[in-house]
């Protein structure tokens, strides 16, 4: 196993080289401009000068080479400065600065890494929470009123929109009811209890709308795996035992139905880091996705390529842990 | 048919099933509406005497291993009655079902897939006893041991994992684990159907040294004629969810008296080239019919070479036209007996060659 | 003596303020939402307006334009005019006098070393400074006294309020920004995010493009204001969820620009908690007509010059183009109250609008129809107009943009109605607005027969403005495609206007000339005006003291205001 995952850590290196100047030359050749967004009333010579200083008169290659330095040395050494307080980072190593705000990429995604773990983060813990007794209940009474029931809420959480359900949550709890406030707000410090509350009602919306519709999808993975698996002979061998249901279902059945459903989750994890582009931008979150879709619009192509490349490093990360926990959960899987 | 019908010893049977149905409901369109049902087991008796192995043979589909699986509950039946020792299980729930299944036991075809893939063997093994005794954890851990001894398995791998073993040794565990809480009665379904045959003769072997030793009762389920020849003590023949044929091994496989069991005793391969060129082999036309939609009269009707008018029309009963030989066939009915002499059959040439 | 002074400018100040007895820091906080959140509180690096109207909250110009277009002296004490002797007759140089007493919101005195080192700030090499325009032409700024800067031009500036003047060129503190020059300006992260200022507030917290907190200056020069003790500046969203914030639910005071269906913004104004601002700066939706040919065949030299319009060159069909408008419709359809119709591409402020072409407030199918007959172009089989083999029929290309889709359907309705036949085209608005010289799409390459976009301009001076239809501002391959004459046009009374404008201090007879080319441009069809558009802001009722205005950023007066109780 350790040496299975040295050797896919290995490989992941040049994967991820590729995916990083394929992302760097989609982001680039894409026809935007940072200056597109700027009045009309601004001149095109100032948005000429505006260009050379963001350094994009340099050619495509240099500026290529230059992020990599930048994201693979200075960025590093600038972080162990930051932690460690040491001066290891040179005066002319510099950052990687966002073109919109001028300030370093990694700065704004620490700022924003928070309201998105705990929004999306959240959601994605409530929805697995949710997902596994429902999949579990409706495999086990499978075509039961709960099964067809929890089917269609899936379904509807699965195919309705997180901007439709986003807005009707609004303009019912918010517009109506006026129990939960519509706008997030970020700089909320959770210091006593009731600025828990607080930090509770502003996430219980946003929380909800992914919940819904992480869960619809977890609780469909998990009720296949259960089938799959209760109809399977050793459930016959287990009751045969004379081994209580409780048992049969949760010990037998759960465990071996778990070993697919564990790896989709863990493939899931890289999106929460990914924010949601949609539920952040409908109740103001403003974490990374947020971060992503501005930079998208704006043309600031420093950050779409360093948030585009961590996901990247993510995903391939947790692809690795999805397969080393399947090793694990499943001791017919081997990597030797 | 009286009680004692079927039983041809005096003491009372370890395993009696009477009338024992098993039908599978088959629901159909939006609603999921219950539109028939599927007669697995459709109505079936017979009696299994301490110590002794009764093979249970027929074409697969024909309901043998549903009815294994139903004598042993674990499904619930649809009618009938089943004891062992006296003791009524057929109706009783599953919970009360419970203390009472370390009597019985099962033995099942695929070793692969019976076994719980993410336990170790001594898990397999000992989960039982963690249910059903009282045992410590050293006690245990002997006990586990000793079956594993018993089966001849090297006690080193009882921290593996089923997928680790070869075939013959996975059932070799699914053995041990039905004998782990001293059963009487174990339903041995095809238990070497998924084997080499190098290996099957091995688990045959290993399971009438363990009858010896334990005193066990089987039910022998399979499709292997000449492998049951070899264990049974007695043989029932299955066609559509019903018992045809039953009858102690040496008659049976001497002198079948259904159509049905002379076809598929046709079909068994002699060792011996001379006499297996000699032989005239049955061939049964047709498909077996559905069993949600079984034929009018006798179920073998459609397939029957000597099938008569009366067949299509009355389900014959089973008889015993040789003492402790059953069989259920109008042939053998004494009101409807076709033309003289014609009773043993298997004199008679057939169809085919 | 001195309490007795002090206590009567106390007594003045308190008979001005709106709110009775306001004071300093006590109505707690004022929540303003962009839905676009602003990336730096520098307006000299981002140029965005978001950007702009955030950083008006810290920083300040000598002088604001108020929502009547006036200038207004803030740092300064009197906007310096020909009249008061501020301007040299030779219009070469300004003096500007700044208060005295002022102070930076870390306590420090504002100078005339800080307007010069904003100039300097600006004009850096390498600094990419995106308002350097403002500072064309600034020879030097001079600094005979702590409170008097001279600022001097190469040329005769007959309006000299481009430096330092309105939310574009706020004065920097030179102390913060010492070290920030050229291209060290974008490394400046925290003098970026959180400038000294002379302003209201002042930022405690900055997170680009979602919050600013910020909190009352307490260095601000009248010490009544502002009322509010902090500001939560949040960023993000769209302008739907931004406006029901304001108007439905209350959780804001303030929410900017609100682009939106007329019959959305009615319906959450209909709930009673605030309400809409509307204020009409200078921006007019218009549709701009291709003197010259752009037609492929021409290769590199299509759209130039060098080949005229086979038929938009004919002032019959171009004055029928517009005839077949109704003006009205599009704006009631598209902007509602946040809409006027214009017959003018200078529509404003006010003193510049011209009254000579109402004629196109009014659509005349018939009469366009007529004209196009009198100029000898007769329908063809199909119904497209046709002269000499030429037919009527054009490619109309706009931005994408729900509004804009929606009337060029209109209008090509009403052209075929009159017999032109026109092919829509949307292009995506980063790269049409994007000037990239290398995209074919752009709207200064103009490879279209007509097209529709909006434009403005900064300030209330129209001069640079309606330079833009100059002959040599035409975009062409020499220019690498820069320039602000779309429709390539070339006409030389129009150009001597320019010039007599770029040398015309007094200010009746610029706005006579201002007025001169506006009625040129549109009686001679040129561009096409359709709608004056406006800004569109909410505001709770709550939140008192709040002056829409749109010549300077719509925060302007936030010192003023108050909460009502």
């Amino acid at each position: 196993m350790f040496t299975y995952t040295i050797r896919r850590l290995l490989i992941a290196i040049p994967t991820l080289l590729v995916i990083s100047l394929i992302i760097f030359l989609v982001v680039t050749l894409a026809p935007s401009d940072p200056t597109a967004n700027l009045p009309l009333s601004i001149p095109s010579e100032v948005r000429a000068q505006m260009r050379e200083a963001l350094g994009l008169n340099e050619p495509i290659l240099v500026r290529y080479l230059l992020w990599l330095r930048q994201f693979f040395l200075y960025e590093p050494l600038h972080m162990l400065d930051q932690a460690f307080g040491l001066s290891l980072a040179g005066e002319d190593m510099q950052r990687i600065l966002s073109w919109q705000t001028r300030s370093p990429v990694a700065d704004l995604i620490v700022q924003r890494l928070p309201q998105t773990l705990w929004v999306v983060g959240t959601s994605y813990v409530v929805g697995v929470l949710i997902a596994l007794p429902i999949g579990i209940a409706s495999a086990y009474r499978q075509y039961s009123w709960f099964d067809q029931i929890g089917t269609f809420v899936s379904m509807v959480g699965f195919s309705v929109p997180t901007f439709f359900t986003g807005v009707l949550l609004i303009v019912i709890f918010s517009v109506h009811l006026g129990w939960f406030p519509s706008i997030y707000d970020t700089t909320l410090r959770v210091t006593d209890l009731s600025t828990f509350w607080l930090q509770i009602k502003q996430m219980i919306m946003p929380v909800a709308v992914l919940a819904l519709y992480n869960a619809a999808q977890i609780s469909r993975f998990m009720r296949a795996s259960m089938l799959d698996n209760l109809n399977q002979d050793y459930v016959r061998t287990a009751r045969a035992k004379g081994m209580t249901e409780r048992v049969v279902v949760l010990l037998h059945v759960l465990r071996n139905s778990m070993i697919p459903v564990v790896t989709v989750i863990a493939l899931g994890v890289p999106t929460v880091f990914g924010g949601a582009i949609i539920t952040e931008q409908v109740f103001k979150v403003n974490g990374i996705g947020q971060l992503l879709i501005i930079a998208i619009q704006g043309g600031d192509v420093p950050t779409v390529q360093t948030l585009t490349f961590i996901f990247a490093v993510l995903i391939v990360l947790f692809n690795l842990i999805a397969d080393v926990l399947y090793g694990l959960l499943d001791p017919r899987i081997r990597y030797d | 048919m009286s009680e004692t019908a079927m039983s041809d010893r005096s003491p009372r049977p370890l395993v009696e099933i009477r009338d024992l149905r098993m039908h599978f409901p088959i629901h159909a369109g939006v609603l999921r509406r219950r539109v028939g049902a599927v007669r697995a087991v459709d109505g079936v008796s017979f009696d299994i005497h301490e110590g002794e192995t009764l093979g249970l043979v027929g074409e697969s589909g024909c309901g043998k291993s549903t009815c294994g699986r139903a004598i042993l509950r674990l499904y619930d039946i649809t009618s009938g009655s089943i004891r062992i020792e006296g003791d009524e299980i057929g109706t009783l729930g599953q919970d009360a079902l419970r203390p009472r299944r370390p009597r019985m036991q099962m033995v099942f075809q695929d070793p692969q897939a019976s076994l719980n893939p993410r336990m170790t063997v001594a898990r397999i093994i000992g989960e039982p006893l963690d249910e059903h005794t009282t045992l410590s954890r050293a006690e245990k851990r002997d006990r586990i041991y000793e079956l594993m001894d018993a089966v001849g398995l090297n006690r080193n791998f009882a921290n593996r994992y089923p997928h680790q073993f070869s075939g013959g040794q996975r059932q070799r565990i699914g053995i041990a684990r039905a004998l782990a809480l001293n059963p009487k009665f174990i339903v041995c379904d095809e238990p070497i159907a998924a084997l080499d045959v190098s290996i099957q003769a091995q688990v045959v072997n290993l399971l009438e040294d363990l009858q010896d030793r334990f005193g066990l009762t089987y039910l022998f389920i399979s499709h292997d004629l000449s492998m049951v020849r070899h264990i049974a003590d007695r043989v029932a023949v299955m066609y559509l969810g019903r018992v045809v044929e039953l009858a102690p091994r040496d008659s049976l496989y001497g002198a079948p008296l259904h159509p049905y069991t002379q076809a598929l005793l046709s079909a068994v391969p002699e060792p011996d080239p001379d006499l297996e060129a000699s032989r005239r082999h049955i061939i049964l036309k047709g498909d077996v019919p559905s069993p949600a939609n079984p034929p009018e009269g006798c179920n073998f009707c459609t397939r029957c070479p000597q099938a008569m008018p009366i067949c299509h029309r009355i389900d014959p009963e089973m008889r015993e036209p040789r003492p402790g030989h059953f069989a259920a066939c109008h042939l053998h009915d004494p009101d409807h007996i076709p033309t003289a002499g014609s009773t043993a059959a298997n004199d008679q040439p057939q169809q085919g060659e | 003596m001195r309490a007795k002074h002090a206590l009567l400018g106390a007594a003045a100040a308190l008979a001005l303020a709106p709110a009775a007895f306001a004071e300093r820091g006590s109505d707690g906080q004022v929540n303003i939402i962009y839905w676009q959140g602003p990336s730096t509180m520098n307006p000299y690096l981002s140029g965005g307006i978001k950007e702009l109207e955030a950083a008006s909250l810290s920083l300040e110009p000598l002088a604001r334009y108020d929502p009547d277009g006036n200038m207004v002296p803030f740092l300064a004490e009197t906007v310096p005019t020909l009249e008061n002797g501020g301007v040299s007759e030779d219009l070469k140089s300004v003096t500007w006098k700044i208060k005295p007493g002022l102070l930076w919101s870390d306590g420090t005195p504002v100078t005339s070393a800080d307007v010069r080192f904003t100039w300097q700030y600006c004009t850096a090499e390498g600094g990419g400074c995106s308002q350097s325009e403002k500072y064309n032409d600034v020879a030097d700024v001079e600094t005979p006294d702590e409170l008097t800067a001279i600022v001097r031009f190469s040329v005769p500036k007959p309006y000299p309020y481009g430096p330092f003047v309105g939310n574009q060129a706020p004065i920097l503190q030179a102390a913060q920004f010492a070290d920030c020059l050229g291209p060290k300006a974008p490394g400046c992260t925290s003098a970026n995010f959180m400038p000294v200022g002379t302003g209201p507030f002042i930022v405690t917290d900055f997170r680009p493009n979602d919050v600013i907190a910020l909190k009352a200056n307490e260095h601000y020069r009248d010490p009544e204001k502002p009322a509010f003790s902090t500001v939560n500046f949040k960023g993000g969203g769209d302008a739907m969820a931004a406006g029901r914030s304001v108007l439905e639910t209350g959780e804001y005071d303030f929410a900017w620009n609100l682009q939106l269906a007329p019959e959305v913004l009615d319906q959450m104004a209909a709930a009673g908690k605030g309400e809409v601002e509307v204020a009409f700066g200078t921006l007019v939706e218009r549709i701009m007509v291709n003197f010259t040919d752009p037609d492929p065949k021409w290769g590199e030299r299509r759209a130039t010059a060098d080949h005229p319009h086979p038929f938009l060159t004919d002032k019959a069909v171009r004055q029928a183009l517009s005839m077949a408008i109704d003006r009205d419709l599009l704006t009631e359809i598209g902007y509602g109250q946040a809409g006027r119709t214009t017959c003018n591409v200078l529509a404003a402020p006010e003193i510049y609008a011209s009254e000579a072409n109402e004629g196109c407030l009014v659509q005349d199918i018939e009469g366009a129809k007529a004209l196009l007959d009198q100029a000898g172009w007769v329908p063809g089989p199909d119904g497209v107009r046709q002269k000499d083999g030429m037919r009527l029929s054009m490619l109309f290309q706009s931005s994408t943009n729900a509004v804009r889709q929606d009337f060029q359907a209109l209008i090509k309705q009403w052209w075929s109605e009159i017999g032109v036949e026109s092919e829509l085209r949307n292009v995506d608005a980063s790269v049409f607005f994007g000037g990239d010289p290398g995209s074919p799409d752009t709207f200064q390459k103009f490879y279209a027969d007509v097209e529709m976009y909006a434009n403005s301009f900064d300030g209330t001076d129209p001069e640079a403005y309606m330079a833009n239809w100059e002959c040599k501002q035409a975009p062409r391959p020499e220019t690498q495609w820069q320039g602000n004459n779309m429709p390539r046009y070339c006409n030389a009374a129009y150009d001597a206007l320019v010039a007599e404008m770029a040398k015309t201090g007094k200010m009746d007879e610029r706005i006579a000339l201002a007025k001169k080319m506006n009625d040129i441009l549109m009686q001679d069809y040129v561009i096409l005006p359709l709608v004056h558009r406006g800004r569109v802001s909410a505001r709770a009722t709550s939140l008192g003291g709040f002056v829409m205005n749109a010549w300077d950023s719509e925060l302007w007066n936030a010192a003023d205001w108050y909460r009502v109780k």
